[in-house]
């Protein structure tokens, strides 16, 4: 009866309506496409679990919907996550130029430390496309976000990115968790210290192992 | 049987500090708490879920809703049937609560888990050796619980699959604390053992704890977690603080030397330990005096330890078992210095004043709980009155005679000889208990949205139509025209963009000027730096509005929406025309002036358009004529102006005319213009002369405006006649206020922008609108486009907004035509406009959920209200913005709508609330077995959207609503 993962990552898509984030979700979690998704309303997520280094990461994939009208609803989402996709579509020039505003948008509303990805989705629309990959990896590094160009239709580095944002997030976990537990010797100390302030009854409970 | 692993991340002392920071917004209390142990597992979807909870339930109880209960109740009946009292051997709902019995062994936001031991073993009913299993002490909102399960259950949930549990289910034990009186501590040199005896004297299998201090852990797990409200008498330790130590300073007095040393000096003193000890669970509610005296009654003295393993006689009484196993004990000290007493002596001199006491107690006890009974009855009646009163009609419309609904019979029986419906109360009688035939739903459903009138002849509605049809032809002109030049802005960006891909591959270039965001309303101020380039004087459009007709205008059949699209493209392509539209009025000084101006070429085409049908070939004409210009004027810029001066309102003298001539206007002229602007890139493959420079310098990110006095610049360059024109512009805009809304040819750069904006907006939602459907090919898409874009030109503040094609494409469906679904849409948009972000409405449709819930369905908002996130109710958020149009099958959004609206004329305003109640309803017991919070009810919901029993959920709605107004009409 060992529980199912050893983390649980939030994660978000943005990006404007249409670029793809749906599919790119629908991709990663039941890896299968299906052209004819409709708009998100409101919010929806999935789950999938994946092993990273030999331990098991849920992720908590959010969908939001794009149009900024329900921005309102959605940035209530962005500062529980600990790790944002921002999504563009490479055959749409407005959607692309507009992951400065979701850039900020996120700046805004999400916690400090979060973790940042961009996706050039729909990648595979090579005839239609409008904003190149070098543009794309420009802007990622004049923001320093990792960039990748996917595809939620031909199953273009959609793992990928997904993999890299958890990696990212977790690296960064244990980081923070070293430097908060430089010496071994006083970690129990600080365990104890911990438990008390987050439950206040814990302390109360005894517990027998065998 | 860690149960400390069981715990979210945030329980994690590394972790949870990082993710604490984290704990704000409704998906992060995901890790503010213990998880509920189902996620545990696995994350089962919903299906799963449901399926799981019919099997386990073995009946599939029907979402009752419940009487209104008190809500206090439970913490006046902590010890009531709601924790659960005891369950061994009965084994009726082993299924349905093996689920939720593990998971409560765990950790979780109502119960915190005291004390945790396995391999404690108990000898259940009709089993010969005691069985090995789990211990637990959890502290609940309703006391403290033990809980022992055997280990087969704790061990095999996940292995052994086949193996029929139910007989281990029957094993597991589970006791109240409070329904416990004695506690009976048999001490020999095997075991431990713990029997507990309830109030009405039954005993419970004997707990047998390993040796090696367990036991007494768990009794001081016991005494603590009983206060503030009990305490173990005697104490476990009689001097508090000191006494707390385990196995140390024998010298020091404590009443239970044997018990508190055993762990360490076990073999050492084992022959003074053994022996047995009576415990009393104390409650405060009974004074301490009291608590004493009970206490002393049960006080056991000298008795020579036997084995504590055999089972007691259910049957044996308290005294029985004290008098036949008792020891030696010594005093408590601390216990007001009584001294110890045989039980056989204190017993009969007590007891009289102990059963006055005990009944007094009673008494007042029972005086105050009707008391507060009564007073939370009140309290809650007046938050029926407050909250909810508005919800529903004060009067109950009787349900008799609506079997059938409104069948097609019916109401062709209620509509008199010219056609005309008069009982408009029995038509929404009807429809609301029973809805409307499918097949007739077409003529009914303009009654219930407010369409048409009740009491209307055919005739009347008949010319309704035609008017509407004819409104909507208007209208559709108008955006038609604005559709054209934002089409082929858009084509000139793309251009731009692929063609700055091609030629800068490898090198990217940062925008310098970026397009008006379609995303970011807020940073569409960019467009308002930009005034319209010429546009009437607001007045002078007041007036003109009324005998303004549009010069364009089409019937609204599919052929001809494909005929003006083939047009408007072949304009895209081939068009350099600066078109200006003008208003009446300034017909005649416009091309006066226009000729004082003394054009090169003009043309002048007049059409007269006397039907519909004509007025299509009108536009055809103006189009072609445009083209034709356009190719004479070899990539000029042109002046289009049509001209509706003369049209007068029933159509028949329409003229329209192009004029062709420079752009040059005075800045007093007062007619309006569309600038066309002409693609820079269509003119370098055009391979026109002056196109070079043009292009070389246009951005495709630049604004419109930018773009049409590059354009003039230019062209100025090649064409020096244009520059007088371009000086003049900035003039002609100071002087003019852009018209926000939509009227009669007026389209201001502004007007163009925000019109292209949705009309992106409107173009992504058609094409992924219910593709799934085979109603919905590329060309009834058309019309669901069509009707959007009317919607939204007529309503441009407002826009376009996610959700508007869901609530569209069933009144399209249904009506299978456009110009009626637009009108029929718009009745509805008036309702459901509040809902969407820029309202107010979503909010109160929360907050009065809350209530409803509250009074219905008390458990489920116990459930919400330890889940501080439930609070949002954002799992309902496309329930009520859509009107459960993505939760049901089309057949069901039908009878859903019409439900709705004929429930505003008979039962209730908000009946999406009763049907989103319903809904939750529906699934309550699976929501409440799987203890799901925010993260879990969002994706059940999602996943199970299109699954739901519609009529059901629709009937538990009426009921739902019936169960309001009973309770507010009762008060």
């Amino acid at each position: 009866m060992a529980k199912t993962y050893d983390y649980l990552f939030k994660l978000l898509l943005i990006g404007d309506s249409g670029v793809g984030k749906t599919s790119i979700l629908f991709r990663f979690s039941e890896d299968a496409f299906n052209i004819s998704f409709i708009s998100t309303i409101g919010i929806d997520f999935k789950i999938r679990t994946i092993d990273l280094d030999g331990k098991k990461v849920k992720l908590q994939i959010w969908d939001t919907a794009g149009q900024e009208r329900f921005r309102t609803i959605t940035t209530a989402y962005y500062r529980g996550s600990m790790g944002i996709m921002l999504v563009y579509d490479v055959t749409n020039e407005k959607s692309f130029e507009n992951i400065k505003n979701w850039i900020r948008n996120i700046e805004e509303n999400a916690s400090a430390d979060v973790e940042k990805m961009i996706l050039g989705n729909k990648c595979d629309l090579d005839s239609k496309r409008q904003v190149s990959k070098e543009r794309g990896e420009q802007l990622a590094i004049e923001y320093q976000i990792k960039f990748v160009e996917t595809s939620a239709k031909d199953s273009l580095n959609v793992e990928y990115a997904f993999f890299t944002l958890a990696r990212d997030i977790k690296a960064k976990m244990e980081k923070k968790q070293e430097a908060s537990n430089p010496a071994p010797r006083t970690g129990g100390h600080q365990l104890r210290a911990n438990e008390q302030q987050r439950k206040p009854t814990s302390w109360l409970s005894r517990c027998s192992l065998l | 049987m860690r149960y400390d692993e069981r715990d979210s991340l945030v329980a994690d002392p590394d972790y949870g500090s990082i993710l604490s920071s984290l704990l704000v917004g409704p998906c992060a209390l995901e890790y503010s708490k213990a998880k509920a142990p189902a996620c545990f597992w696995t994350d089962p979807p919903a299906d799963e879920l449901v399926q799981r909870h019919r099997m386990s339930a073995g009946t599939t109880t029907p979402p009752s809703v419940r009487r209104p209960i008190l809500n206090f109740r439970r913490s006046l009946n902590a010890s009531s049937d709601d924790s659960g009292s005891v369950n061994t051997g009965s084994g009726k709902t082993g299924g349905s609560t093996a689920k939720d019995y593990v998971e409560s062994l765990h950790q979780n936001s109502t119960a915190t888990l005291l004390y945790g031991k396995n391999n404690v073993r108990v000898q259940p009913k009709d089993v010969e050796e005691p069985m090995p299993g789990y211990l637990s002490l959890h502290q609940t909102a309703a006391g403290l619980v033990i809980k022992w399960t055997p280990n087969q259950l704790m061990n095999g949930y996940a292995e052994s699959e086949g193996i029929d549990k139910s007989v281990y289910w029957a094993m597991s034990l589970q006791v109240c604390v409070w329904e416990v009186v004695y506690v009976h501590v048999h001490r020999s040199q095997a075991s431990d053992a713990l029997i507990l005896v309830g109030q009405d004297g039954v005993q419970r299998p004997p707990i047998h704890f390993p040796k090696g201090g367990h036991l007494l852990s768990f009794l001081s797990n016991l005494e603590t977690g009983l206060l503030p409200h009990g305490q173990l008498d005697p104490p476990l330790w009689s001097q508090r603080g000191t006494g707390k130590v385990f196995g140390r300073g024998k010298t020091r007095r404590r009443p239970m030397p044997s018990l508190c040393e055993s762990g360490e000096t076990e073999e050492a003193e084992w022959e003074e330990a053994a022996g047995d000890y009576v415990f009393r669970i104390v409650n405060n509610a009974i004074t301490d005096r009291e608590a004493m005296r009970h206490s002393l009654l049960e006080r056991a003295v000298a008795s020579p330890p036997r084995t504590p393993r055999r089972p007691l006689a259910s049957t044996s009484t308290t005294s029985s078992d004290s008098s036949t196993m008792s020891v030696d004990c010594p005093p408590p000290v601390g216990h007001n210095g009584v001294p110890p007493q045989v039980p056989s002596q204190p017993q009969p001199i007590e007891q009289p004043a102990s059963i006055e006491l005990v009944c007094s107690t009673m008494r007042r006890q029972i005086i105050s709980r009707a008391f507060y009974g009564w007073l939370a009855y009140c309290r809650h009646l007046s938050t029926v009155r407050t909250h909810l009163s508005g919800l529903v009609h004060p009067n109950i419309v009787p349900r008799e005679g609506t079997e059938s609904g409104l069948t097609e019979e019916v109401w062709r029986s209620m509509s008199d000889e010219r056609g005309a419906v008069i009982d408009k109360d029995e038509v929404y009688r009807l429809v609301y208990y029973k809805g409307v035939q499918h097949e007739i739903r077409r003529e009914v459903w303009p009654y219930l949205l407010g369409y048409y009138v009740f009491g209307s002849t055919a005739e009347e509605r008949t010319e309704q139509d035609a008017e509407c049809r004819r409104q909507y032809e208007t209208t559709m002109s108008e955006w038609l025209c604005v559709e054209a030049i934002v089409k082929q802005r858009d084509r000139e960006a793309t251009a731009a963009s692929i063609a700055r891909l091609t030629e800068a591959s490898g090198k990217p270039k940062p925008v310098e000027n970026p397009e008006p965001c379609e995303v970011f309303e807020d940073d569409c101020s960019v467009i308002s730096d930009n005034p319209p380039i010429v546009s009437p004087e607001p007045s002078e459009t007041e007036q003109k509005r009324p005998e303004t007709k549009p010069v364009l205008s089409r019937a609204p059949s599919i052929d001809e929406v494909d005929n003006i699209e083939m047009d408007s493209e072949k304009e895209k392509d081939d068009t350099k025309v600066n078109g200006e539209t003008e208003t009446g009025d300034s017909r005649d000084i416009d091309l006066d002036s226009l000729k004082d101006l003394d054009d090169e070429e003009e043309v002048h085409i007049k059409s007269v358009v006397e039907n519909p049908d004509l007025r299509r070939e009108s536009i055809a004409e103006i189009k072609r004529l445009a083209e034709g210009i356009v190719q004479k004027g070899e990539g000029r810029g042109l002046l289009c102006s049509v001209d509706s001066a003369n049209m007068n309102l029933n159509g028949s003298d329409l003229r329209s005319s192009i004029d062709e001539s420079q752009p040059q206007q005075s800045p007093h002229q007062q007619h309006t213009s569309v600038i066309i602007t002409n693609p820079s890139v269509d003119l370098a493959a055009s391979g026109s002369p002056a196109s070079g420079g043009t292009t070389a310098n246009v951005s495709p990110a630049r604004s419109p405006l930018g773009v049409v006095r590059e354009e003039s610049h230019s062209a100025g360059a090649s064409f020096d006649t244009l520059e007088p024109a371009a000086d003049q512009r900035p003039e002609a805009r100071s002087n003019c206020v852009s018209p926000a809304s939509s009227n009669g040819g007026v389209y201001s750069n502004e007007l163009v922008e925000s019109f292209a904006l949705n009309l992106h907006r409107i173009e992504k939602d058609v094409q992924r609108c219910d593709r799934n459907y085979p109603f919905f090919n590329d060309e009834n898409l058309d019309k669901l486009r069509n009707i959007m874009c009317t919607y939204v030109w007529e309503h441009l503040d407002m826009g376009y907004m996610q959700g508007m094609c869901d609530l569209a494409a069933p009144l399209l469906v249904m009506m299978r035509e456009e110009a009626s679904a637009h009108a029929l849409f718009a009745r509805l948009m008036d309702r459901a406009r509040d809902n969407f972000p820029s309202g107010q409405a979503m909010d109160a449709h929360f907050a009065d959920m809350r209530s409803l819930i509250q009074i219905l369905d008390c458990e489920l908002y116990e459930l919400m209200h330890a889940h501080g996130d439930y609070t949002h109710f954002y799992f309902c958020y496309r329930w009520f913005l859509l009107d459960f149009k993505r939760e049901l099958l089309y057949q069901d959004v039908f009878a859903a709508w019409e439900l709705i609206w004929a429930a505003r004329h008979v039962a209730s305003e908000h009946m999406v609330l009763f049907i989103a109640l319903a809904l939750l309803e529906t699934y309550r017991d699976v929501i409440l077995a799987n203890t799901m919070d925010f993260t879990d009810i969002i994706k059940f919901f999602n996943e199970m959207a299109e699954r739901h029993d519609a009529s059901g959920v629709l009937a538990l709605a009426r009921d739902l609503v019936l169960q309001v107004q009973t309770l507010i009409e009762n008060k």
